[in-house]
Order: structure tokens, then sequence, then C-alpha cells
């Protein structure tokens, strides 16, 4: 390590954690949105942003009586960065919502063996929702068919009933730090990707460095 | 409930990000710093500069309370500069802005928009992730802040259609197996890229799939069988040697 990156972590670490954690946020809502498969849940972090959400809702609400134009120009300012943040948090929500209702069983499966995947919320509407729909399933015509044609996850045979995401499609990454070689499993591609590099490549070829941070998604 | 857009980020969503990018204002009005979700925001006290990020800008120039200055790279000059080199170097983009001190493993790296390549005293030779967006942005909120504003339209509009024309031209190299640099691709560019670019590769990688799978099952079974290469590659490595 030397004087440089010394200068640059104090540089870092001057960066407020609000304007970090802004950052992180910007950077998993855009991953999620990018990548065909779900990603973890960000636990510390959306608990860190809901709550400094919250406090701020409620300083909105105390201070919208106050009649003092400046007040009031600074609430408007308050406001509006807030609806931003709401947007940012809304949109991640749903897309995660998105591909946990198109994929549910694929998704269950996964979160039995990574218990971190799925935030405890999302794990009670999956639940649920799996529950209504197979019960709405059996009920109205699933009860009709040969028992042994009543399965919604059979995977006997060769092909399994359970969908899954498409972990080999194209996505666009940036490197943030060094990651030496990437293979592109089944072909001959080899090649290096470098700190500031943008490379078009496909997502199981470089999830590992992506769910680790030195890539990210865009 | 859940999101109906598809995969990647929608133009809308580009701009959204675009927003968070700071620019530097000069404010006609005293405002206090405000502790703002994102951080705090620096007080402004007429005529000194500060930074701020764009819908903030954006806003205090709205209702005149700010003026905002073009980003050095969104001058005549510069882009003029810029629209020449892309011209000249018909196969790559220009090179993005230089690097920030490269991150240590334990501190978070920044990316844009989080990056200052937009303020004052931002390089003027290179252009940054969201520069479409910026500079139409900027155009169209504060247009008087600029000399000539029209002049800039029109080399953005330029700079445009040279790299579009490149973007297309790329695709001819697209294969199955991906891996294709585009260093220096704006944000916009690359949601309007997007759909095709990750479409092509990935029909051609559905049409490859058998080969790919043949592939991966002799690999496998190499690695089973415990040798690196088959009776067959040592011979056609002796061919080569002898040529």
């Amino acid at each position: 390590m030397d004087i440089d990156d010394l200068l640059a972590e104090v540089t870092a670490d001057a960066v407020p954690q609000e304007t970090r954690d802004l950052q992180e946020l910007t950077r998993c809502w855009v991953a999620e949105r990018v990548a065909p498969e779900l990603l973890v849940w960000p636990e510390s972090l959306m608990e860190r942003v809901l709550a400094r959400v919250r406090s701020q809702i409620e300083l909105v609400e105390e201070q919208t009586g106050n009649m003092d134009p400046k007040t009031n120009f600074k609430l408007i300012i308050i406001q509006t960065e807030l609806e931003r943040f709401k947007f940012l948090v809304r949109s991640f929500l749903r897309t995660r919502i998105a591909k946990i209702d198109t994929h549910p069983l694929h998704t269950l499966h996964l979160h039995t063996s990574q218990p971190t995947l799925l935030s405890p919320s999302e794990l009670s509407y999956l639940t649920a929702h799996h529950a209504l729909l197979s019960n709405h399933y059996a009920s109205s015509f699933l009860s009709q068919f040969p028992a042994s044609l009543q399965k919604l996850d059979d995977t006997t045979g060769g092909i399994s009933m359970i969908d899954s995401p498409d972990e080999h499609k194209a996505v666009f990454v940036r490197c943030l730090r060094d990651v030496g070689v990437v293979r592109v499993d089944g072909t001959e591609r080899e090649f290096e990707m470098r700190r500031g590099d943008v490379w078009v490549v496909r997502w199981s070829a470089v999830r590992q460095w992506v769910v680790g941070g030195d890539c990210e998604l865009i | 409930m859940a999101l109906p857009l598809p995969p990647g980020l929608t133009p809308p969503e580009v701009a959204f990000l675009c927003e968070m990018e700071l620019v530097t204002v000069i404010p006609r009005q005293r405002l206090e710093g405000l502790e703002l979700l994102g951080g705090p925001s620096p007080p402004l006290n007429p005529p000194h500069r500060a930074s701020l990020p764009l819908w903030l800008a954006l806003l205090l120039k709205r209702q005149r309370r700010a003026n905002i200055l073009p980003p050095p790279w969104l001058t005549t000059l510069s882009l003029t500069a810029l629209l020449d080199h892309e011209t000249e170097h018909a196969e790559s983009f220009s090179p993005p802005p230089r690097l920030p001190p490269a991150p240590s493993p334990t501190t978070l790296p920044f990316t844009p928009p989080f990056l200052q390549s937009s303020t004052a005293e931002a390089p003027p030779d290179a252009l940054p992730y969201h520069w479409l967006e910026l500079g139409e942005m900027l155009l169209e909120g504060a247009s008087d802040d600029f000399e000539e504003p029209d002049v800039v339209r029109r080399l953005l509009r330029g700079l445009r259609e040279v790299r579009m024309a490149k973007l297309r031209r790329g695709v001819e190299v697209l294969d199955a197996a991906g891996g294709l640099q585009m260093n220096g691709v704006g944000g916009m560019e690359l949601s309007e890229g997007r759909a095709f670019i990750g479409g092509v590769i990935d029909g051609l990688r559905k049409i490859n799939a058998s080969r790919e799978q043949a592939r991966r099952d002799r690999d496998r079974e190499e690695r089973e069988n415990g040798f690196g290469g088959t009776a067959d590659d040592d011979y056609d490595d002796d061919e080569m040697d002898m040529r």
C-alpha cells in the first residue's frame, strides 16, 4: 500500500455514511433491474435507509404547519429528495417481487439453501402467495386430474417443471477492481477485465465478482 | 404491484440516475445547509460556488435562485475537439474520464453518477458516463447559462450520431460467447442498445447451445480422466511445430 492508497482511503472515509449508502442503494437497484436472477437482500443497508426515510417523514410532518416562507422552501427540497428516495426503494422492491412472481418455486428452493436471499416480508409474501395459488389450482382443475399428474414441481422424467431464470443472459458490467482473467464457460473466450472497463458478458461468467462487489452491473 | 418493466434500465430511469450527478451552481440567494437523506447539502452563500446534485440545481434554477455552471466538457471548444476525435477514430469511443485513485479492498468504490465528472473542476477532454442526458437536461432547464446553447446542442447531436453509428457497426463483431469490450459507452446509449445487443448475443447462444454442451461434456470428461489433452491434440501440436 503506498501513499496514494492511503490518501484514497482517507478521502473515501471522509464521505458521509449517507452518501455511501445512496451509492450502494443505487448500485443495488441497478443490479436488481439488470440481473436475470434475484440477488441477496441487502439487509443492513435497507435497515439504515428505511430508518432514515422514516425519520425524514416525521420531520416533514412536524414542520408542515410552519408558514415561514424560508422554512417552507427548505421543506420543498427535503420532500423532493424524500420522493426520489421513495422511488428508488419502491422500484427496488417491485423489481424483486416481479422476479419472485416469475419463478416462485425456484426462489423458494434457493431460499432454503441460502436463507439471506429474501427479506422476512418477501418470504411471507412468497409462501402465502404460493399457497393461495396452488390451492386455487387444486380446487379449480388439478383435483380432477389423475393423482400422478397433480404435482406443480415434478422433476422426474428429465424435465423439471420448475422454471428458473436464464443465468447465461448477456449483461453489461463495469469493473470496479482488477479481477484478472474471465473465462466464459463452454466457449474458448477468455479475456482480462481491468478496473474501469465496461464489458458485455454472460451473467454466469461474472456473477461471482458482481456479488463480491468487484464489478457492478450497468 | 410487481414492476411490469422489462430487465434493463429504461431511458427515464437513466435520466433519474443522471439527476444525481453533481454540478456546480452559483447561488443568487442564501440557503442554509440541509440534512438530506443522501448526505448533507452545502450551505449556499452568494457568490460562492457550490456543488449540488442536478435535480436540486435544476429546482433552484427554475425558481431563479441559482445559476448552473456547465461542466468544462460541455463547451463549444471541448465538444468540437471531442467530435473530431470521435470522427477520426472510427473503431472505438473516445476514452472516458480518468479514474479516481483505486479503492482499497475495504472501501466502497464510487462510480457514476457519484463521481464528480460534471462539476466545474471536471476534465474538459473526456465525455463522462451520463454525458448525453446531462447535456440535454442542462440545455433544457438552463440554456441561458450557456454561451452558445444552439452550437452546443448541434455538437451534442453530432456526437450522438457518430457514436450511435459506431454502436451499430459494433454489432458485426457480436457472437455467442459475449465478452465484448465497450469502454467509454454512455448510459443512455447503453439503454438504447441493450435490448438489441443482448438479444443478438442471447439468440446466437441458443443456436450454439448444443455445441457448447458438447464442449462442456468433453472438458468434464478430460478432467475426470486426469490428463489435459487427447492424443489428437498432441498430434496437431507436432504438426504445427514442423511447419
